[in-house]
């Protein structure tokens, strides 16, 4: 499976944040200053471009300073009504265990038209009161909808990184994946990608995964023709494909490893192959890819590769009979592995919470949190009691607790039983 | 107050309490009377006391310490080959103290080791055979290489019947208080289909609300704890909409994390409801079929299942070509 390197190297503290250091400086002081009492600003707004590390310094400083970190994005508080339901977190510093807290409303930017009126007004009325420091992230903090709050705000702005700075975050990467990248190659990509770190790495990971050595010319076609330009070509080869030979050919000019490809191509065939039993015969043939895939991970023969990219390409473009060519469709990147890093972290909360199940069910923690953790659910949100009984019998922390009662009056409930 | 999980508390402690499996029973009671037990496979659906009977067969034969006798292992969480090597390998060697001369080994969910570890196993099998026996509890025997199938002896679990499976039930539900209508075990034996982890589960999950429990409960309970509404994706599909039929496939398994078996077990018992013609649901069925062992093999779930969507598609739309003509 294709896991993205802007995860597995997304920085962890403070210290690997590249970029920025006056920046992240004044932050961090603002939120020490906490310490000694309520600052004049009870809330800091980050401001910058994309792919800046506006998140993954709130990440990062909650992680360096232990800190609670509530972390919201803006479908989780468009509604008055929805902010309001965090007012009771901002009222406290310390949590229920001690813990500082910091909470951060992400993508703000992301709040549009009326319906999200009312959320930018309740967050207002939360920084007013706040007892803990509340960070906003946006991309533009100058947009006319923000000015109550940013009246309210310690403003900290983040800059493009510079190409030094990204071409170091690059280099790093490529140590830790024991890749030996020319020096020109990863200028390339860090100038190319203009400040924007998580696409550098974006880049890096499509142009460089699985290889030993990355050279000048591996990356220097960037220039000329456009990655996406040449992901674009290499679709329109499978999906249009007339040809079996010309088909699979596709797979020599994609810069995009075989794992990555098969997603792209599974992303796009059905809006490109809409009569029904080409569809079929696509969905089949991708289908028929995966199962190899299964074979030479069972089997370690990667010699069956050749199997999986036939299907994969042939089956697809053969599979086009009825589907007329004409009009336009665009082509996008795979949705699949940008929701799948967006699960990511539900789905370890469930599995921590099977680890819990384990220690008692004699079950294994990945069917626990398939087959038990619904159940839990069910008690939690209807049986305080019950609820508060199991709590103690699994040992679940109040974070499990919260996860599985899935509100906060519920888990007060459950929790002031506990004592 | 005092509260557990009820497939717990209600556990069998020793063979005598297990139900049903009765050929099953008599043969590990003769085990413990001659205090000998070979390596053996427990092989059968989830839920019908394979873990169960591996407890209490250890239980029975080492009396109350037996923990300090036993090890449990899940293959599911550690499914690696390093596992075997030091983990099991420490066990299986040091000789145990007492009465009976092996140790036993539980390697539960064995189906889902990789096939490096079960290689691996195979000589640990035979080389500590005399200090320490196996226990595989596995859904598919067929998923445990053959070499070690023959090193042991087997033994198929089978869904409980439908008597056992109510008598149970009203047994737990009496002593916990409840009032458990008919049609309420009724629709349990429906919605589990004689897997008895499940249906405890929705036992309490149902007692949970505190009123008595009817059918209708049982249903409300079936769904709220299947975030997997295969219905209506099977609807989405059948209207010609695939995209939006894989989004809602991508959802049940990625952010409520449906197992792809059980959507599987769904799709199945719903494509003999649907409307299609009835031809097309053996054809269908065959497909199901094929990607339920795919599956099983380890392959990706939602690329194998939106397989099936499209099939879904193409019924639908010949279905609707059928009726112009
Ligand atoms: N300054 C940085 N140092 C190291 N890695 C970074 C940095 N900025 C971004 N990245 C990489 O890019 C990914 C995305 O970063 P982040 O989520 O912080 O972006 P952002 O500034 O919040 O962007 P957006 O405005 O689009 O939300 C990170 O996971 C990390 O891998
Ligand atoms: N044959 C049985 N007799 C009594 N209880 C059973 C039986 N099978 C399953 N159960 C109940 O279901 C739960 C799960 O059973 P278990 O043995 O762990 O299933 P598996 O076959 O999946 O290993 C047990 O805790 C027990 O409450
Ligand atoms: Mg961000
Ligand atoms: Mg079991």
């Amino acid at each position: 499976m294709y896991f993205p390197w802007t995860e597995k190297y997304k920085p962890k503290t403070l210290k690997e944040v590249v970029g920025n250091p006056d920046a992240i400086q004044k932050f961090v002081e603002w939120v020490k200053s906490w310490d000694k009492g309520v600052p004049k600003k009870r809330a800091a707004f980050i401001y910058g471009p994309p792919g800046t590390g506006k998140t993954v310094t709130v990440e990062a400083l909650a992680n360096d300073l232990k800190m609670e970190l509530v972390e919201k994005n803006a479908s989780d508080y468009r509604t008055e009504e929805a902010v309001k339901r965090f007012a009771g977190l901002a009222s406290q510093y310390g949590s229920l265990f001690g813990t500082k807290r910091i909470i951060l409303f992400d993508e703000l930017d992301g709040l549009t038209g009326t319906a999200d009126k009312g959320g930018v007004k309740a967050i207002t009325d939360i920084i007013k009161t706040a007892q803990c420091p509340i960070v906003l992230v946006a991309n533009n903090a100058y947009d006319p909808r923000f000015i109550n709050i940013r009246n309210n705000c310690l403003l900290i702005e983040f800059k493009k990184p510079s190409p030094t700075e990204v071409l170091k975050h690059l280099k790093g990467i490529c140590q830790k994946e024991g890749i030996a990248a020319e020096e020109n190659a990863l200028k390339f990509i860090a100038q190319r990608s203009e400040g924007d770190i998580r696409s550098a790495v974006n880049d890096l990971q499509a142009l460089a995964q699985g290889k030993k050595r990355l050279t000048y010319d591996d990356v220097s076609w960037l220039g000329y023709r456009d990655r996406q330009e040449t992901i674009f070509t290499v679709m329109r080869m499978i999906l249009y494909g007339k040809t079996c030979e010309g088909a699979k050919r596709a797979v020599d000019m994609a810069d995009v490893d075989v794992d990555m490809l098969f997603e792209w191509i599974y992303e796009n065939a059905p809006a490109h192959l809409t009569d029904p039993h080409d569809l079929a015969r696509a969905m089949d043939a991708l289908s028929m890819a995966d199962v190899y895939r299964g074979r030479i991970r069972n089997t370690q023969d990667w010699s069956l590769m050749r199997y999986v990219v036939d299907f994969m390409t042939a089956g697809v473009a053969m599979a086009r009979v009825n589907t007329k060519t004409s009009g336009w469709t665009p082509f996008h990147f795979p949705e699949r592995i940008q929701a799948l890093s967006r699960t990511r972290e539900e789905r370890a909360m469930q599995l921590e919470i099977g680890r819990k199940l384990k220690r008692r069910c004699h079950i294994s923690a990945k069917r626990a949190s398939k087959e038990v953790l619904p159940y839990l659910r069910i008690i939690f949100k209807n049986n305080a009691e019950m609820a508060a009984g199991l709590s103690k019998w699994l040992d679940l922390n109040m974070e499990m607790i919260e996860y599985l009662a899935g509100s906060k009056e519920k888990t007060e409930a459950i929790s002031r039983l506990l004592g | 107050m005092s509260f557990e999980m009820w497939a717990e508390k209600y556990r069998p402690k020793t063979l005598d309490d297990m139900v049903n499996q009765k050929e099953i029973v008599e043969r590990l009671k003769s085990f413990v009377k001659s205090r000998n037990v070979p390596h053996c496979i427990f092989a059968g659906p989830p839920g019908t006391g394979k873990t169960t009977a591996a407890l209490c067969l250890a239980r029975d034969l080492y009396g109350e310490a037996y923990r300090e006798h036993i090890m449990e292992l899940n293959a599911s969480d550690e499914r690696g080959i390093d596992v075997v090597r030091e983990t099991v390998k420490t066990f299986a060697r040091v000789r145990s103290i007492g009465e009976v001369p092996f140790k036993i080994m539980i390697l539960d969910e064995a189906d889902n080791m990789t096939a490096d570890a079960q290689q691996a196993l195979r000589r640990t099998m035979e080389r500590y055979t005399e200090t320490c026996r196996f226990i595989l509890c596995a859904n598919y025997s067929g998923k445990i290489i053959e070499p070690i199938q023959s090193r042991c002896a087997p033994f198929r679990f089978t869904h409980l019947p439908r008597e056992e499976h109510d008598k149970y039930l009203q047994y737990i539900a009496q002593k916990e208080g409840l009032k458990l209508l008919d049609d309420g075990v009724n629709a349990i034996y429906e919605v589990c289909s004689g897997d008895l982890r499940r249906a405890i589960n929705t036992l309490q999950a149902a007692a949970s609300l505190g009123k008595p429990i009817d059918a209708k409960t049982v249903y409300s309970i079936a769904g709220k704890a299947n975030p997997a509404d295969v219905q209506k994706m099977i609807e989405t599909a059948m209207k010609g909409n695939f995209l939006e039929a894989r989004k809602q496939l991508r959802d049940m398994i990625q952010k409520y994390g449906v197992a792809g078996s059980d959507i599987i077990r769904q799709i199945h018992t719903e494509i003999f409801r649907t409307e299609v013609p009835e031809p097309w649901k053996i054809k269908l069925a065959d497909i199901v079929g094929e990607i339920d062992y795919r599956l099983v093999e380890g392959a990706d779930e939602e690329v194998q299942l939106s397989a099936l969507l499209a099939r879904l598609v193409e019924a639908a739309h010949e279905m609707k070509d059928a009726k112009k003509v």
